[in-house]
């Protein structure tokens, strides 16, 4: 294995292995899904990018594109649709204004 | 190195678990759920890496697919659920 491939695996396990410790260490929801949705992503990003100067075929590097860019477009979507549901379930420190509730409550702002 | 991974792939895992099976609230498991999945995706292209294989990365393709729809479904879920 060479050393580049062999780099970027340790360090998408790694970002792996962070993410699982916010999500242990962190208080609330929102903390923990901050921890466990991005760091992941990036690991298998560079997880993916070592894997693929590794084996080198035509048909990995296709799939690990494919696999990437499939994790960078359904995470954020994920989160998002996970926090907004949840909103009402959590305890959530919130700062002086909740814009999600008053944007339902009144109609969104006008522009 | 790949030994070091997958011990760091295992403790990651590991408080993934810990949060899936503790989690104080429903959101926070399907946290865990989702971590766990993610987890279990990056060591199956450690793996796949180990043994030069091209086949095996496209069990990957799978698991990402399937990770969203079920993140997806379980938050439609409790949005419903909800009080």
């Amino acid at each position: 294995m060479s050393i580049v491939s062999g780099v970027f695996l340790v360090v998408g396990s790694a970002l792996a292995m962070i993410g699982g410790i916010g999500t242990v260490r962190f208080p609330d929801f929102l903390s923990r899904m901050h921890a466990a949705a991005k760091a992941p992503t990036l690991g298998l990003l560079l997880v993916a990018i070592g894997a693929a100067i590794e084996i080198g075929t035509e048909i990995a590097i296709t799939t690990l594109v494919l696999v990437v860019i499939l994790q960078l477009l359904s995470s954020p979507v994920g989160a998002h649709a996970l926090s907004r549901a949840s909103r009402r379930q959590v305890v959530v420190q919130l700062d002086d204004v909740d814009q999600l509730t008053r944007d339902e409550q009144d109609g969104p702002a006008a522009d | 190195m790949i030994e070091a991974s997958l011990v760091m792939l295992f403790i990651g895992a590991g408080c993934f678990m810990y949060r899936l099976l503790r989690g104080p609230s429903l959101p926070d498991r399907v946290v865990g759920v989702d971590g766990l999945l993610s987890t279990i995706v990056i060591a199956i292209v450690v793996v796949a890496t180990d043994k030069h294989s091209g086949l095996t990365v496209e069990t990957v393709l799978v698991a990402v697919l399937v990770g969203f729809v079920g993140t997806t479904a379980l938050s439609r879920f409790i949005e419903r659920r909800g009080d």
